[in-house]
């Protein structure tokens, strides 16, 4: 009975439509919005304007990227400065008002969202820092589920129509969320205090939430690649930390990485710093999963 | 509709002024250096021997609200010839259009063709291929005010048309109000994951000859040569070539592994122009042409390499007919970026005089030339 009605009533929404509603047009500056809209709005014509494989610091203003953001009705992006080389110039090329800063359809996510590491001035020579603090905030679960409700609201806002069907797929996915950070929290336990040696500063949102220290970053400065003087003087440090492992991210070269591990023993980590379609981690959870995975298999390893 | 419509026919300022009060923040002010050192001049323009600097901007860009932006940049250039300064940007650019919609009013770079609306400091090498020096003064900027749309397609597609007054094309007796228009259209698109390409073609009408023409009718070999002999050197903001009509081509395609290109990227372009009508004597097989072709690899995160092979073919007036003159332009250059701030490029030119007439091209050398460029605060986004 209740399902026969449940489908009378839809069947009543659909009819009271004057038209179907367009879907909305979804422009997600990094894979992990696309992901989570992926969650929140199923119904939205989403693309990712980059991919797991690429350095969202670097992306180029190209042609098929304004013509997609022409398009949009709600452009989501990590914001503090981490597109600052690229969106802007989108921004003034794709002539779309909606999306403009300030505008409704313009989402920076780290303006809703608490950042790490703001600093009060930047000096020059420091790198590739933001003073906006750490931009990678999609790496820390308590954070995503932050930026699942902003998200929310801001489609409920844009789509008034779909109003209930974004709080509905928000509420769903917010409790199952509730659990699984239950779940990893407990599951993380044995990482706790381990060290690590990173390249960049990407997953220092995981790290925090995970406990683990970073020891040190094969990177001289923030954004500034790797250099072999510097990793030359990593070598003494590492082979006294002894830390679980030297984390890069997919789309970072590995041959320093590995340089380091041959002279210090200390194996090296390659993990996806946002969610990779393709490669099956498909939604923000697959990609914790993934994660935290990856980090207990090379413990017990260990 | 008829309200919708007149608001924007408020002159800019205004808007903008009325939106600053509520939401003005800081401009964004950077400062661009190119400090360099030449071996040698080299034919139709560029940079001047010795140690100098050139196009080194002070720019300021202001976002008023959602609505518009407005760009100031000013430039210095200084050799061992001159120094002198300019106003290359001042214009504002609406950001509330529909429809794809954008107006730009003021003095802007042009539209036409790939590289001339690319600062010189964003370039792979340090001066701008010979058919650019030769027919637009290295890059084409004026006053005036500029339409342009992008449609709604998958594939990116961008049509422009800009009026301007021309002042800045070259010297021409001419007080037409508006002395040039340009119509340009731009497609782009990715062919995968690692490649994307970016099409266009644009035209120039230069209504501003014609008229001081018949001044030149006394045939005078000197004369004639003395004029072109005080273009040649120095920093000539005007084409030195014109013509009517100016037609444009170019086209571009990147490679990037996976489309990451901060590790490796490959970029080929290649451009080409033709310039007709030259003066009442040209026929329509007297016209100027150039193209360029270049390369240049990205193999580090800090290092890049290129060539470029470039040539104007140029028809040179002496009275009621035209001599030929081909000019010929090889350049190597291997640059270093030790961050994303700085940019060390050493170049090679050489340049060959295949046809000339009257040593128009007794210029022509080969060049070295070290370029140092480092930029302060707030920096442009790159483009494509």
């Amino acid at each position: 009975m209740m399902h026969i009605r449940s489908k009378l009533s839809a069947l009543a929404l659909v009819a009271a439509l004057p038209l179907p509603a367009q879907a909305l047009n979804l422009f997600a500056c990094e894979p992990e919005w696309a992901s989570l809209a992926g969650v929140l709005a199923p119904e939205a014509k989403i693309s990712s304007a980059t991919h797991v494989y690429q350095d969202p610091h670097y992306i180029e203003a190209r042609p098929s990227l304004i013509a997609r953001l022409r398009r949009a009705d709600l452009a989501v992006c990590s914001g503090a400065a981490l597109e600052a080389g690229w969106l802007p110039a989108l921004q003034q090329r794709a002539a779309n008002p909606d999306v403009q800063p300030g505008q409704q359809g313009m989402l920076y996510v780290a303006q809703w969202v608490e950042t790490i590491d703001k600093m009060e001035s930047v000096s020059f020579g420091v790198g590739h820092v933001h003073p906006e603090g750490n931009p990678h905030l999609h790496l820390d679960p308590e954070r995503m589920r932050q930026a699942g409700a902003v998200l929310s609201q801001r489609l409920a806002q844009l789509d008034p129509e779909r109003r209930d069907a974004y709080k509905v797929d928000y509420l769903r996915w917010s409790m199952q969320w509730e659990q699984k950070l239950a779940d990893w929290k407990k599951r993380a336990e044995p990482l706790r205090g381990r060290k690590l040696v990173v390249q960049h500063t990407t997953f220092d949102y995981l790290w925090r939430w995970l406990g683990m220290d970073v020891v040190a970053d094969l990177e001289p400065k923030p954004g500034v690649p790797p250099t072999p003087g510097h990793l030359a003087t990593l070598v003494k440090q590492v082979e006294q930390e002894r830390p679980l492992a030297i984390v890069h991210s997919w789309y970072q070269d590995p041959q320093s990485a590995n340089w380091l591990s041959e002279r210090t023993g200390v194996p090296v980590l390659s993990l996806p710093s946002t969610t990779a379609p393709d490669e099956g981690v498909v939604t923000p959870a697959d990609l914790f999963e993934h994660l935290l995975q990856q980090l207990l298999e090379l413990e017990r390893a260990g | 509709m008829f309200s919708h419509k007149a608001r924007w026919l408020i002159p800019l300022t205004f808007i903008a002024g009325s939106q600053a009060h509520a939401e003005l923040q800081a401009p964004d002010i950077s400062l661009t250096v190119d400090a360099y050192h030449k071996s040698d001049n080299t034919a139709l323009g560029g940079r001047v021997e010795d140690l100098g600097l050139s196009h080194t901007e002070l720019a300021l860009r202001q976002q008023f609200g959602s609505l518009a932006m407005g760009k100031l940049t000013a430039v210095a250039e200084s050799n061992k010839e001159e120094t002198d300064f300019s106003i290359e940007e001042a214009y504002l650019q609406t950001l509330a259009l529909p429809a794809g919609l954008t107006l730009r009013g003021g003095r802007f770079l042009s539209d036409i063709g790939y590289l001339n609306g690319q600062h010189p400091h964003a370039d792979s090498f340090t001066e701008r291929p010979l058919m650019y020096r030769a027919f637009l003064g290295g890059h084409y900027y004026d006053d005036g005010v500029g339409l342009s749309v992008v449609m709604p397609t998958d594939l990116y597609w961008r049509v422009s048309a800009e009026a301007f007054d021309g002042e800045e094309l070259g010297e021409f007796e001419s007080d037409s109000t508006i002395g040039t228009w340009a119509l340009s259209t731009t497609l782009g698109g990715d062919i995968s994951d690692s490649q994307s390409w970016q099409a266009g073609v644009s035209y120039l009408r230069n209504r501003m000859l014609g008229h001081a023409e018949e001044e030149h009718d006394d045939h005078d070999h000197h004369d004639h040569h003395d004029e072109h002999e005080d273009d040649h050197h120095g920093h000539s903001h005007g084409a030195e070539y014109a013509g009517e009509h100016l037609y444009m081509a170019d086209l571009v395609w990147k490679w990037a592994p996976r489309g990451n290109n901060r590790d490796q990227q490959l970029t080929l372009s290649a451009e080409y122009m033709r310039v007709t009508d030259l003066n009442e004597y040209a026929s329509s097989d007297d016209y100027h042409e150039g193209w360029y072709g270049s390369a240049v690899y990205r193999f580090a995160p800090e290092w890049s390499l290129g060539v470029r092979q470039g040539r104007v073919k140029l028809k040179l007036g002496h009275g009621d007919h035209f001599h030929d003159g081909e000019l010929e332009e090889t350049t190597a250059m291997l640059a270093w970026n030790p961050t994303h701030t700085q940019t060390l490029r050493l170049q090679y030119t050489h340049q060959d005089a295949v046809q000339d007439w009257d040593d128009t091209f007794a210029g022509a050398d080969n060049a070295v030339t070290l370029q140092y460029i480092i930029s302060f605060g707030a920096h442009d986004a790159h483009s494509f």
